[in-house]
């Protein structure tokens, strides 16, 4: 979703065309996401030539304020889409930041991890908008990521095992 | 003026810009180096909106109220005691995923 996208972006901007192909994940109702990611990668061809993306949708995991029990259950109907999908495309690497849809596709990727069908590395960075208080994607994923990032101070003396590189979108 | 795709343009020819505490719109406004005030709406707010215009006004980069001391800040602000909001390291983090990944 937007504030998300707009991050996320700004991350995978630096980083090197080894991070190809790069398959993008979101969910069913975002309008907004597809023309940044579209934008993005079309600039990028003015540097390296090719972009190799794909672009898949899942269904929305959970609505804003949504109840834990009823999230519990609509995360679980979005890991029946979020599974073969991440099955299929195997990934090395998940980057992530936040919004619900990245819970269904990173518990989806520990699984097959658990399973010794693939192992992916899994990157969480917290939004900026995150001073205080992890969001709730980020409070589970905690447990789950291999690499987490918080990008204020306090949150790194409150979840010891984050890591702090200050601002970085 | 509802829904702009961007409001970029506008916010290059701004003088000073009064906004609710949406990060999108805080940092957007910083980065292009505009004064801010921002306006916190205590019914409607969610508060982890709240965390971030707090630790943006306690670094000294906005100025910050509801909307019962909105008139009040406009006319009693020194816009020039707010400092200029250093932009974010991305760079860093590439570095990092980098050498995690044995890229470096």
């Amino acid at each position: 979703t937007g504030g998300h996208t707009t991050e996320i972006l700004r991350l995978l901007n630096c980083l090197s065309e080894s991070y190809s192909p790069r398959h993008y994940v979101l969910a069913d109702s975002d309008k907004m996401s597809e023309a940044k990611i579209h934008s993005f990668e079309q600039k990028r061809t003015e540097t390296y030539s090719k972009s190799q993306f794909t672009l898949d949708r899942i269904p929305r995991s959970r609505e804003v304020r949504q109840s834990w029990i009823s999230s519990v259950v609509t995360t679980l109907y979005s890991m029946l889409y979020s599974l073969p999908l991440t099955y299929k495309r195997k990934p090395d690497l998940i980057l992530c930041n936040g919004p619900g849809t990245c819970v269904p596709v990173c518990l989806s990727a520990f699984l097959l991890g658990l399973l010794r069908i693939k192992r992916t590395i899994i990157v969480y960075v917290e939004s900026i908008c995150r001073v205080e208080t992890l969001s709730l994607s980020g409070k589970i994923l905690y447990y789950f990521s291999d690499y987490f990032i918080v990008q204020w101070p306090d949150l790194k003396k409150k979840y010891p095992k984050s890591v702090y590189l200050g601002r970085i979108v | 003026f509802r829904f702009k795709d961007s409001l970029a343009e506008d916010l290059q020819s701004a003088d000073l810009v009064i906004s609710h505490a949406g990060a999108g719109s805080c940092l957007e406004t910083l980065e292009k180096g505009k004064p801010l005030i921002v306006v916190i709406n205590d019914k409607l707010m969610d508060n982890h909106q709240l965390e971030l215009a707090k630790q943006l006004h306690k670094d000294g980069y906005v100025l910050y109220c509801n909307c019962s001391t909105l008139v009040e800040t406009l006319q009693s602000m020194d816009l020039s005691a707010l400092k200029p909001f250093p932009p974010g390291q991305p760079e860093k983090f590439a570095s990092f995923l980098d050498k995690v990944l044995g890229l470096q």
